[in-house]
């Protein structure tokens, strides 16, 4: 024990010399999304101390953008289990080389999840209210406190994991399985459990027809396996060509099937939903005929949700040509198509129609407002940060360049990878 | 110890407003009685129409109802019951029960005709509105009017917010 | 790159970020210096001794003198034994005139700007009891014709939604059946707006703004004080009143009688009679929420 006394600050320290080391690219792109992350962040001190007047959020559609990015990334978190399961489940050895992008997305998307919650608290000096011990934990209860727990503890998941096998990398040593892989299956039960709570916090509400649905939480999985596989399958790309590692085809190729099979999905439950909606009709529609059709004259949201519609089935049908499998332009197409698609049927397309009608059936829209779009590229910014300086500090350790043997006359073996 | 409810008496039981105002700008009342007692009393008319010399310009919609039917010849303020008995004008409320029995029953137990003051009896007591407080005994139809406070929340008669 | 060089630039990059960081959060600062430490540390209102809240109360009264010119009192006022409230209301009289909307904006200090109330008056097609065929924003005379309305405010729900949901418990319902807010523990998450089936909640989107000559200085801690920014509010029966023998403003406020309001306990109270006489309804009873707002016609 006495050893990592020792040898963690050194580990730390060389990480962090890592992380902030890297070529001309790598500090215009952290620059520019520091510049974001900034601006963010001032429209945020404003909202914070003028009030959440500057958000175009009302009390008839009290969440909006920061709700639905969150929903959407909590399924982006969950999603990157998609490169667990086929890594641990059924030793795919490819895919294992890489699983650690997979849960570095995971971190990075949590992260970015905590965040969107805090810019939409109102009184977010009171945080500590929230803290399990220490405030009034309205637990079990409250399905936003089981939100906390899962959120939290996948993140503390994931940053075991990956800092337990990037830390005996760096030690030279051969990682204790006992020590990651209870871990690493626990994380995919965990997974599934984080959009599951995260869609009941919608699907419980009984006075919002629109998301009263058993439906809603299995669409959420399943969109959640879209929007990450989407992401990974571009982010693997860019990560064999920026770091100059191999490419990793099969990794691609497992990720491109799943994905294959959950746009179909998808637009089955989708449709299926719809039908439900609209074949009974009644009052219970009035939300879905607001989305899709505009309802009494207003119909901010219908050309959301047919672009989010366009995107999806265009999507399923480019990634189903025969030529996605050889031609990864097409594939690459059919993902941005895929994650922008599903952004938008789960934010603007299913957590803001939810609120229109309001409870008393008033037809009050709701636009995003400046400020919130500053807040909202802003975490993204931060979240790819993340991501980047987490796949820096993964990737040279992965393949065995850094460990403690090496760091003295290898002193610049991280610059080598940006 | 429990506080009885308190009917309120309107002034306009025994007086009725001129158009001249008191030094804090309210209208001076003259009792009925200061006229009724200086005049010689005339007939009762059948209907409003006929008022040539004061009063004139009352508007009666009340069913079927004559002056005869609630006034008495002679007596300013009394008034006159179905079965004959007089009773005093500020007991106004029991004419009205007569014939408006489920508004009455209502009435008593608070469920009818609104009120002030204390739901807790044993707090002080609730004051009560009588019949003409909210109803012309001559148009007793509630007039309605233009509403207040019309709502103004974010977002309502827009897009969204700023 | 010189090693020496790079890591003089990263310390250079490192400073500025973390001063262009401090730059941008600027505003919060301004803010926070209006902010109290013991407001900050406050305990949950359930967890206050006699001695906190009294401190707490005369804190409260200090700062809305200091920001509003208006000298207030602040009172804790406890439910009393034996009492659960109910409340009920005739459509049959109701004009939509919105005087209780009205009564309610002055009672609890309502801010000014927005017209803010805690009831809403929904205009209803005659014959018709579905609400997506009521309209909130009329401006002509009322009662119009083949019209009838339906005022709606916070349902005091026996099974409130708007309670389970909220993650740090600042709202709860009191022995009396009021749902009350801690307004200087609720979090503003406003997942109790969305858990309201009755769109019963306000959010303070910004500093409440009330002219002094207007405000209400009979204020009580879990009623009508004037809100902080970023928290919600709601209905509370007027208890500052009601839990002193009172009767709501907005029922005082009804030029047609329609509101009848008493405790639900006592055999004798107005309530108990028209529950027990008139054939009355809450309002979307399939959620299972048990209002303890009734509504009834005449007849």
């Amino acid at each position: 024990m006495n050893r990592h006394t020792q040898s963690y600050p050194r580990f730390l320290w060389t990480a962090l010399r890592l992380s902030t080391d890297g070529s001309a690219r790598f500090y215009v792109w952290m620059f520019l999304l520091t510049a974001v992350a900034l601006v963010g962040v001032n429209a945020w001190a404003h909202q914070v101390a003028q009030g959440m007047e500057l958000t175009g959020m009302t009390d008839h559609v009290s969440w909006g953008l920061y709700i639905a990015n969150f929903t959407f990334i909590v399924g982006l978190a969950a999603g990157a289990v998609m490169m667990v399961i086929p890594a641990y489940l059924y030793d795919d050895r490819e895919m294992h080389d890489v699983v650690i992008v997979g849960e570095l997305l995971a971190i990075a998307s949590i992260i970015m999840c905590l965040l969107f919650v805090t810019v939409d608290m109102g009184r977010p000096d009171r945080f500590w209210h929230i803290m399990p011990g220490i405030g009034r934990f309205n637990w079990p209860i409250s399905m936003l406190t089981w939100d906390v727990l899962v959120l939290n503890g996948y993140l503390l998941i994931n940053l075991h994991v990956v800092g337990y096998l990037i830390y005996m990398r760096f030690l030279g040593r051969t990682p204790d399985k006992r020590w990651y892989l209870p871990f690493v299956f626990l994380s995919i039960v965990w997974a599934v459990s984080i959009h599951t709570v995260t869609a009941f916090l919608y699907s419980g509400l009984g006075g919002r027809p629109f998301w009263n649905s058993a439906l809603l939480a299995p669409r959420f999985i399943v969109s959640a396996f879209i929007a990450g596989p989407a992401f990974v399958i571009v982010l693997l790309q860019l990560v064999s060509r920026l770091m100059r590692l191999p490419a990793t085809p099969g990794a691609i190729r497992t990720l491109s099937r799943v994905l294959r099979i959950t746009v179909l999905v998808n637009l089955f439950m989708l449709a299926s939903e719809l039908f439900t909606i609209f074949y009974g009709g009644g009052s219970h529609a009035a939300s879905g005929t607001y989305l899709l059709f505009g309802l009494h004259g207003k119909n901010g949201l219908v050309g959301w949700i047919w672009a989010a519609i366009a995107l999806n089935v265009l999507s399923a049908v480019l990634l189903h040509l025969p030529a996605s499998r050889s031609s990864y332009r097409l594939l690459n197409l059919g993902c941005a198509l895929a994650f922008v698609g599903v952004w938008i049927e789960k934010g603007m397309g299913l957590i803001v129609p939810g609120f229109i009608p309001s409870t008393l059936h008033e037809v009050v829209e709701y636009v995003p407002s400046l400020a919130e779009w500053k807040i909202t590229a802003g975490i993204w910014a931060f979240g790819l940060m993340v991501l980047t300086v987490g796949l820096k500090l993964a990737l040279p350790v992965l393949k065995g360049e850094l460990s403690a043997s090496k760091t003295g006359s290898h002193a610049d073996a991280g610059s080598a990878a940006e | 110890m429990s506080y009885p409810p308190v009917i309120n008496r309107p002034e306009k039981l025994t007086s009725v407003e001129t158009p001249k105002k008191d030094a804090l700008g309210r209208p001076i009342r003259v009792a009925c009685v200061t006229c009724h007692s200086l005049r010689p009393d005339a007939p009762l008319p059948q209907s409003a129409g006929e008022l040539r010399e004061f009063h004139e310009g009352l508007r009666f919609t009340h069913g079927t109802l004559t002056c005869a039917s609630c006034h008495v010849p002679g007596r300013v303020d009394q008034l006159s019951m179905a079965d004959g008995r007089t009773i005093e004008m500020l007991d106004v409320i029991e004419l009205c029960s007569q014939c408006h029995g489920q508004k009455r029953r209502a009435f008593d137990r608070g469920a009818h005709g609104g009120m002030m003051g204390y739901w807790d009896s044993s707090r002080g007591p609730k004051l009560r509105h009588n019949c003409v407080d909210c109803h012309d005994p001559h148009t007793p139809a509630f007039a309605g009017g233009q509403p207040v406070l019309r709502p103004n929340d974010r977002g309502l008669r827009q897009g969204g917010g700023h | 790159m010189d090693p020496k060089r790079r890591v003089t630039l990263k310390v250079l990059g490192a400073t500025l970020g973390a001063g262009a960081f401090a730059r941008a959060l600027a505003p919060i600062w301004d803010w926070g210096k209006e902010q109290s430490l013991d407001e900050f540390l406050q305990k949950h209102y359930q967890e206050l001794s006699k001695a906190d809240l009294e401190q707490i109360l005369r804190r409260l009264e200090a700062k809305t003198e200091k920001e509003y010119g208006k000298k207030v009192s602040i009172r804790d006022v406890r439910p009393q034994e034996g009492v659960e409230f109910g409340y009920a209301l005739n459509l049959s009289v109701c004009i939509g005139c919105r005087r209780c909307a009205e009564a309610c904006h002055i009672e609890n200090n309502h801010d000014r700007s927005t017209n803010n109330s805690y009831i809403r008056v929904l205009e209803m097609k005659q014959g018709s009891l579905d609400l997506e065929h009521g309209n909130a924003d009329y401006d002509h005379a009322v009662p119009a014709e083949g019209k009838f309305y339906l005022p709606v405010q916070c349902q005091q729900c026996d099974n409130a939604p708007c309670v389970d949901v909220c993650p740090v418990q600042a709202t709860w319902k009191e022995s009396d059946g009021i749902v009350v807010v801690d307004y200087n523990w609720c979090i503003g998450c406003r997942y109790c707006e969305a858990a309201c089936p009755y769109h019963a909640r306000r959010f303070n989107w910004k500093k409440p703004e009330i002219p002094a000559d207007e405000v209400n200085p009979d204020q009580a801690y879990l009623s009508n004080r004037i809100r902080p920014q970023g928290v919600v509010e709601k209905c509370t029966f007027c208890l500052h009143r009601t839990r002193e023998g009172k009767l709501p403003a907005c029922l005082e406020a009804c030029p047609t009688g329609a509101r009848v309001f008493g405790n639900l306990l006592d055999p004798d109270s107005d309530i108990r009679w028209v529950l027990e006489n008139k054939r009355v309804f809450i309002l979307k009873e399939e959620l299972g929420t048990r209002p303890r707002f009734f509504y009834f016609f005449d007849g």
